[in-house]
Order: C-alpha cells, then structure tokens, then sequence
C-alpha cells in the first residue's frame, strides 16, 4: 500500500531510508535516461534495436557506473541522516522542554514520581551492591575460604573455628588450598606515659598478609617465625591507627611500645585497604602457635584458605573432608572415634564472602525486591498521568497524522518530551539515593556488614540511567501504541472533540495500571505488616532480665601482673581482688544499686560451650552434655535483674572456694527433670575434679537473642575449687552497674574515674547500656522492618495517588453522563455511590490479586520473621482493610464533584 | 586515461555542469543534451562520467536533487543549483579564465632563445 502510494506521489524531502531504495533511485534515475536517449534515436531514423545497441555502447560498462554511485550516495545519504538526526534532537527536545516549562506541574509531579522509585531501587541497588556483589576487598579475594567444623552432635546449629593441630595437618596435608592463615579478633592495651587505650588487635598467623594477597605498606609483614612462642614480640599498626595515633609518621617502624605492659617492637605499618572483615583492625600482633604443642581439641580460630589456581569450593570441602576423617588416628588423644561419633564433627569449606555477609545477602535481596515494586508502582502512576495527557493531545496528534506527519517523527516528538523528564527524575534519582545512603552511614545499622564499603558507586549510576532512559522511551511509546491499537483517527475528527469521552479501552488500560498498582501495594504492605508484627512479638519476649538502667563496660587487666604463674587458686587471687574493690567502690557512687561482672554478658558475648558432669549419671558411654559455661561475679544477678530461686554466691563464697554455682532454669530442667535442682551437684571436665553444688536456679534467660531458645548456663564463680583447673584467670570482664539515673551512660566518666585510680594500667572498653546491647541483637529484624516500612508507607501513597487520579478523571469524562441521569432524576447520593462503587470495584480487583500474590511471596520473609506466618491472616486481613478504605477514600472527593455537576449547564453544553 | 587528462577532464566538468544548471532545474539527461547542443557537438561527455560527477556534487552540496516529472511525464531526478553550488560556479569560472589566460599566455609567448 505505502509502495503504491510512494509510486503515485513523489515526494519533497523523502528521505531513502536503505539501501534498496538508494539503489532504486539510482536505476530509476538512469533507466530514465536511456528511454530517454533510445527514443532520442529512434525519433532520427534507427530502429529500436538500433538505438539500443548504440545507447549502450555509448555508455560504457553500466555495472561500474551504477556501484559508483552507489557509493557516492550512500555517503551523502549517512551525512543527511546524521544532519536530520541532529536537528531532529535539538528540535525534538527544545519543544520537548518549551512544552514542560509551559506544564511545570506535571513536569514536577512525573519528576518527583519517578525520581523518589528509581531513586529508592539505585540506593539498595547501591548497598546490594557494596555488601553482596562486590569481592571482597582482598587481592586473592575470589581464592579465598573459610573453613569451619560443624558439630550438630553438639548443638544443631553449632560450628566451631579450627584448632592448632588441626591447622597445622590441614596446612600441611591439604591438597586443594594452597595455603592456610589464622586470625583472632582480640583487644590489647596499648600503655603510655599518660593512658592506657583499649585497643582492636588481630592475631594472625605469620603468612595472613600472603595469603590474602597484601603487601605491607610500611616494613614488614610477619614470617612464621613470629608466631613461635617465645619469639621476640612484634606488632604491625592497623593504617588508620597509624594516622590517626602516630600522625601517619613512618619513623615508627622499629620503636617500641609498650602492648599489655609488654614492651612490643613495631616492625610495619598495614596498607589503607586491608583489614579483618568488618573489623578496624588498630594493632597487628602475631598468633602465637606451636608446631609441637601437644594435640588439644579446642577450636578457637578463624581460618581462611587459599584454593589453589582452578580448584572449585566443592573440591576443597571434599579434599577438607577427607583430612578431618582422619584426625583421631592423627591425634587420637584429642579426637577419639566416639568424640567424632558423638559430636558428628565434620568441616565447611565455604566461599569467604558468604561467610563475611551471611544472612544479610537474603535480606537485601528481598529490599531490593520491595523498593522494585515501589518503582512499578511510582512507574504506573507516571504512565497514567502520560495515558491522560496523551488523551488531551489526542485532537492534536489526529491532525498532525492527518496531515502526514511521519509517525517516526511523532514518536520522536514523544520520546524527546519523556526521556527528558525522565533523565530528570533519574538525576534526582542519583541524588536521592546519594541522601539515602549518607543517611545509612549516619545511622550506621550494625546488622549490615561491610558497611565501611558501602558507596554510590558507578554501578548504582548504572542503574539510575537505565531505569530512566527505560521508562522514559516506555512512557514515550506509550500514546503511540495506544493510537496503533486505537480507533480510526478520522472519526475522532468528525466528532469534532466535542464530547471528549475516553474510548473504553483506555479506561480500562488505566484502570488494569491501577489494579497492577494495588496488586503490588498489597504484596508490599503484607511483608512490612509481617516485619511489624514480628517486631512486635520479639519486643514483648522478656529476655529473662531488665535490660533497662544498666550501663556495661569492659575492664582488661595485664595478663603478666594480673595472672601469676602460680599453680591453684591463688593464681586467681588477683583478678579475684581488683574485681572485689572494684565493685565495692562502683556501688558507692551515688544512684547505683548494685554492680557486677562477668566474663559472658548475656546478648553480647556467646556462652561458649563446655562439658558437664552431673553426679549420678554415667557417662562411660557417649560424651557428656556441652552446656554454656560463664564466669559471674556475685552482683551480677541482681544487676541485670535476672530473678534467682535460692541463693546468690557471695564473695566470701568466691574467697573461699566453696563450690556454690548457679544453673539457668532450662539447664536444670533438661539436668534435673521434675526435680528441684538446688543441692545436686556437678563438676566440670578434668582429672576427677572437685563436685560443686547448685545453689540458685535463675529464670529463664534468653542470652543468644530474643527469637533464640532460652540459654543453658552453669554460672561458676570466679575462683574455680582447688583442683578443678577450668579457666585462666579471668582478667577480661565485663562490669555492669544498675543505676537510678534516667540516663545509664551519665554514669559512665565517674566509673571510668574509679577504673583508672585502682589501677592506671587498666583500660575501659566498649562502654554501652545494656538497652543497646539488647536492640543490635535484633539489628536485622529492625532493619528490615523499617526499610519494608518505608517502602510500604511510599507503596500506599503512590498508590493512593493513582486509584484518585483515575477516579477524578473518570468523573470529570462521565460529567455528561452524570448529567444526563441527574436531569432525569437520579438523586445526588445515587451517584455519589456509583463513584464509590468503582472505586471500589478496582480497589477490590487489586486487592484479591494481590493477596494471591503476598501468598506465594511472603514465604521469602520466613527467616526475618518471629512467631508470626508468612500468611497471617490478621496481618492480610489489616492489609485488606487498610486498602479498601484507601478505595474509598480516594473515591471521596471525587464523588462529591460528581454530586456537584450542574445538568443543565451540562446539557447546554452539549 | 592518464591521471592528468582525467583531472582536467573533470574539474572542467564540473564547471560545464554547474553552469549548464544555472540556467534552471534539469534532470541528467538534459544536461547532457544542453552542454552537446550548445557546444555543438564538441564536447562529448559520457554517462559514466557525468552521473557519478553530477551524484559527488550532490554529495558535496552545490546541488540539490528532487524527483519531478519530465515534459512527457516521466519520472525523473531534477538537479538544481544550490547557494553553494553557484558560489561553487563564481569560483570555477574564476579559476577558468585564470587558467585559460595562462595558457593563452603561454602559446602566444615568443622564444626567448
């Protein structure tokens, strides 16, 4: 047809668009020629054949000529097209941008719109990518694994870090890791004339720095020979400490410091990238290992390997399998066949990233998914505002294609307008989400790992720009498929544009976006209504303690003053006494009712796991239950005010080793079952040692968290019975002093005052109120909570906004209708309802499909979630309720307008 | 062809052309008809030099191109004169005359020996 039509009518200006239609142009133009040349013969005598030949020959070898021109005008041809390109841009998009100013309105609203969603999904996009997607920042990042041994025998959950004989076989037996390095999160006191600091150290084995792929920035890194014990003492400093406690001056590389009242030669400075994951690393000190210490089974450090070049995690697991199957031929004194059995002692290889970011790559995920649909729904109301005003334009664009405007052009035309807006949302976008992440940072969300990395990066941007230049040619295209999919433009201009009704496709075109929309809105609103409600329940869990008014801080006394290498209790005796006056004279600060320590604070450090013996049972077969086991001083109790049935050992208890302990009700439950447990007896691990007796059970006392099961704990004192060898001196507490004040940490100076005046040597670490111990421990779900909050709260705004928009319109469209049915008669509340009713006819449709939705997509909150199911119904139902009243809300005003329409001006009208 | 004939050949085409389009609007086979009526048949252009020149002037802009019918009413490529192609034709005709005096110059010049 179009060919046809190009036949009959030449036109100005056409453009040949390919190379077909260059190459016919080219044939037309000489066959044109030749006709015209052979009729010029003929006409003086020849005949035709005659004329031919000779007109043929005349011209040479036609072929040549025509590949000729061929090439010449697909020059001119490119040059044209670049030239009309150009002008077609700057002409598209200076309308484009005279005909927004003119509308700043709309302009501002589609802007906001779709900069607030895209801007939302670039600022998670950003943190999904700095947390999960990016390597780790270690050279030899990809290498890198984390070996841990799972032992569910012991706790179902429970993985252990390695041993030293096992990293020393591993190192050496290993056939896929090239190579393995130990580190250990640790603290030291870093003595001056003036202070003593607390400082963050890592212990790493000798070859760390290699096998993570860093080179030290300054001097050296550590061999293995610094590992050894006895070696000469060394330190590197973390890049950042450097800095900021040494003024960045590289002369201090072979001073000395005085580290733990030991005198410590400085041998390096760390590079600025390298640290422990999440960790500032402040002081570099060296592991201390033994090659020939004989084999113990105690797992206390954190492993990482180097795969060798082209070995996948699963060899390496297999490879690590196998080596751990032979542990108790290699060390049968430490691993025996039934502790193996008993424990079901295996390995984990895993990939190092996953074990740095853990749980939270999932919830990111599911943020990203929920700031995705506050796009799509930000996207529809956009795309409704585009379908109105494409509605508006209609008459304009039917004479503009009437006239022969190219539909190319048109669509340019669009486009131009589109993508400019839409660039300018995805601007906002940036900066959006750049606000949103500096916020993060500010808030510094402790469940989030990584979280120093975390930037916009270009990938965000990335991110900002497509989203915007796709909704932007989508919104653009919009009008045009609605026009190919539309009616004949002819009768449009027949009628003339007197009643401007919306065909009913387009109506329903919009009413299906809003239905989409609250689709989504309910989908969304059901996982923040989920995360509320889990937060809900886990805030009302009582810990089994008063987490209110407490202030907590660590005390760290100097192994070589306060650790004597004495054999019995007395190598307690000094821990045992600086704790005593300490606590004496914390409690004579005014407003403090009672002060204690311990080595374990519930919700922050973990109970560790140990052995325990209960008198009369036998344990000839089969091990031993492994329980929590925490060191307590006497005021501890009643200052987190855990409630005690029984007795509280007191320090005179302590001072005389008289064996009293206190058990958490869930151990002497599962100890004990259906007797009392005070007055049994038990003891722990050891050459027979002494029995201790149970004095005091304690509530319930949930020490892992509040969506964990409650704790298993034997409380010991502080001084272990002659002969039980348990603990070294316990010279890490942490002290917790109950206060009246409203504000815990106003006591905080004072009791640091106290700390430094017994002893000048002893630092104050990590001072905090029990109350925010308790809040990180539920860092995630808090997380989490509020961020699908927000993306609820915009989801319903956003989608507010569209079921309004769509209604008024409807209503200002059927103005003629509602007049014709008022005049003959229907009351204003009859119509009134008829707006409601669709209103709440879309709102419903939306409503049932998107409850079908949160039903198959809610389950991905399960881990998030607290005794609540992924399908509440209380939570779906108040979804549904809330939707429904937006419904007809949102029908409010517009059905007052409705009522408001005048028939008879309405029918003059017309 | 040597290459010099044939760059002597052509600029001077293209100079034939530009005036030959001066005169009004035509399509290719009326340049040629004109340019061997006037120079009575002196001149003898060929299509395959003439389409390509007239196509590469076209490209570089002296002439412009629209489709139009012919006087017995077939379609045709109506080639015409463009702002630049008759400041293209000023600059020819100058370098023409230059060129021919020169020469003349230098036939009419005696022996210096």
């Amino acid at each position: 047809m179009s060919n046809g039509r190009d036949e009959k009518r030449p036109r100005l200006f056409r453009l040949p668009t390919s190379r077909r239609r260059l190459r016919r142009d080219i044939d037309r133009e000489l066959h044109f020629h030749i006709e015209g040349r052979i009729e010029e013969l003929v006409a003086s005598g020849l005949t035709r054949e005659q004329a031919e030949r000779e007109v043929t020959q005349r011209f040479g070898d036609m072929a040549v000529v025509r590949d000729q021109l061929e090439e010449i005008d697909t020059r001119t041809h490119r040059r044209h097209e670049f030239g009309e390109w150009r002008s077609a841009l700057t002409r598209d998009f200076g309308q484009a941008f005279r005909g927004l100013v003119l509308r700043p309105a709309f302009a501002a609203v589609v802007v906001l719109t779709l900069g607030l969603g895209i801007g939302a999904t670039t600022a998670i996009y950003a943190l999904l990518d700095a947390v999960v997607l990016r390597p780790l920042p270690y050279p030899n990042a990809s290498r890198l694994v984390y070996i841990e041994h799972p032992v569910p025998g012991v706790e179902t959950n429970a993985k252990w870090r390695m041993s030293q004989a096992g990293y020393f076989f591993f190192r050496k037996n290993s056939k896929a890791l090239e190579d393995i390095a130990l580190f250990n999160k640790t603290e030291a006191s870093l003595v001056t004339p003036d202070e003593a600091e607390r400082v963050r150290a890592a212990a790493v084995s000798g070859n760390f720095f290699e096998v993570v792929g860093a080179r030290p920035l300054l001097g050296r890194t550590f061999t293995d020979a610094d590992n050894r014990p006895n070696a000469t003492p060394v330190a590197m400093l973390g890049y950042a400490f450097w800095r900021q406690r040494f003024n960045g001056d590289p002369r201090v590389v072979g001073t000395s410091v005085s580290l733990g009242s030991v005198p410590v030669t400085i041998v390096g400075v760390a590079p600025a990238t390298l640290d422990l994951p999440d960790y500032q690393t402040q002081v570099w000190i060296p592991l201390e290992l033994d090659p020939n210490a004989p084999a113990v089974n105690s797992h206390y450090l954190d492993a990482i390997g180097r795969l060798r070049p082209g070995v996948t995690v699963a060899a390496a697991q297999a490879d690590a399998a196998r080596l751990t199957s032979h542990l108790p031929e290699e060390f049968p004194g430490a691993y025996t066949a039934g502790f193996m059995r008993e424990s079901r002692f295996g390995v984990l290889v895993s990939p190092l990233r996953d074990v740095v970011i853990g749980t939270m790559s999932h919830t990111l995920w599911i943020l990203l998914g929920a700031v995705a649909i506050v796009m799509l729904i930000a996207f529809a109301n956009v795309a409704n505002l585009f379908l109105v005003r494409a509605e508006a334009r209609r008459r304009e664009t039917d004479i503009r294609l009437a006239l022969g405007a190219d539909r190319l052009h048109l669509a340019g035309h669009y486009i131009a307008e589109s993508l400019l807006l839409s660039l300018i949302g995805g601007m906002l976008a940036v900066g959006l989400a750049y606000g949103a992440i500096q916020c993060l940072l500010v808030l510094n969300p402790s469940s989030v790992p990584r979280l120093a990395e975390v930037s916009l990066g270009w990938q965000a941007g990335v991110v900002a720009l497509v989203l915007s230049l796709g909704a932007g040619t989508v919104l653009g295209l919009l009008p045009l498929t609605r026009r190919a999919l539309g009616r004949d433009r002819v009768s449009t201009l027949r009628e003339g544009g007197r009643t401007q009704t919306a065909s009913r496709g387009q109506l329903s075109a919009r009413s299906a976006l809003v239905v989409a929309q609250m689709a989504l809105a309910v989908v969304l609103l059901a996982a923040a209504g989920l995360m509320v409600r889990s937060f809900q329940r886990i805030r009302t869990v009582q810990p089994g303690f008063d987490a209110s008014g407490v202030l907590t801080f660590e005390v760290s006394l100097p192994y070589s003053r306060y650790a004597p290498y004495v054999r019995g209790p007395a190598a307690y005796l000094p821990v045992f006494r600086y704790h005593r006056d300490l606590a004496q004279q914390l409690a004579a600060l005014p407003g403090v009712t009672s002060v204690g320590m311990t080595q374990a604070l519930a919700m922050k450090d973990g109970d560790g796991c140990a052995s325990v013996f209960i008198k009369g049972k036998d344990y000839s077969r089969g091990n031993p239950p492994c329980v929590g086991t925490v060191v307590a001083g006497p005021g501890y109790f009643a200052t987190l005010g855990i409630p005690v049935r029984g007795r509280v050992p007191t320090w005179a208890d302590v001072d005389d080793q008289s064996g009293a302990v206190v058990v958490s009700k869930a151990l002497a439950e599962r100890m004990w079952p259906g007797d009392d447990a005070i007055g049994k007896e038990l003891r722990p691990n050891g050459n027979n040692p002494p029995w201790y007796h149970v004095v005091g059970v304690t509530g319930d006392v949930l020490t892992h968290g509040l969506d964990q099961p409650p704790s298993e704990i034997v409380y010991y004192p502080m001084v272990p019975m002659e002969g039980a060898p348990l603990w070294s001196p316990p010279t890490h507490m942490t002290v917790a002093i109950r206060t009246r004040a409203t504000d815990p940490l106003s006591l905080a100076p004072a009791a640091r005052r106290i700390v430094t005046a017994l002893d000048r040597e002893v630092p104050v670490a990590n001072v905090q109120t029990m109350q925010t111990i308790v809040e990180q421990s539920t860092a995630r779900t808090t997380f989490a909570m509020l961020l699908l909050a927000v993306a609820g709260g915009m989801a319903l705004v956003l989608s507010a906004v569209g079921i309004y928009g769509v209604i008024s319109y409807t209503v200002a469209q059927r103005r003629p209708e509602i007049g014709v049915r008022m005049a003959l008669g229907a009351q204003a509340a009859q119509v009134g309802r008829m707006v409601v009713a669709q209103s709440l006819r879309v709102a419903a449709a939306g409503i049932a499909i998107g409850l079908l939705g949160a039903f198959a997509t809610t389950r991905v909150l399960q881990s998030l979630l607290f005794g609540v199911s992924p399908t509440d119904p209380v939570t779906l139902g108040g979804v549904t309720i809330v939707l429904v009243m937006l419904g007809a809300l949102a029908a409010y005003a517009p059905a007052r307008r409705a009522t408001k329409v005048d028939p008879v001006e309405v029918l003059r009208r017309e | 062809m040597p290459d010099t004939e044939l760059d002597l050949l052509r600029g001077t085409l293209d100079l034939l052309i530009l005036k030959t389009l001066s005169w009004g609007p035509m399509h290719g086979l009326a340049v040629l008809r004109w340019i061997e009526q006037v120079t009575e048949q002196r001149l003898q252009i060929t299509e395959g030099a003439l389409y390509p020149a007239l196509h590469r002037m076209e490209q570089k802009g002296w002439l412009g191109a629209d489709w139009g019918y012919s006087d017995r009413n077939r379609e045709a490529k109506f080639y015409k004169l463009t702002a630049a192609g008759r400041r293209q034709l000023t600059a020819e005709l100058s370098k023409w005359s230059r060129y021919t005096e020169a020469v003349n110059l230098l036939i009419a010049a005696q022996g210096a020996r």
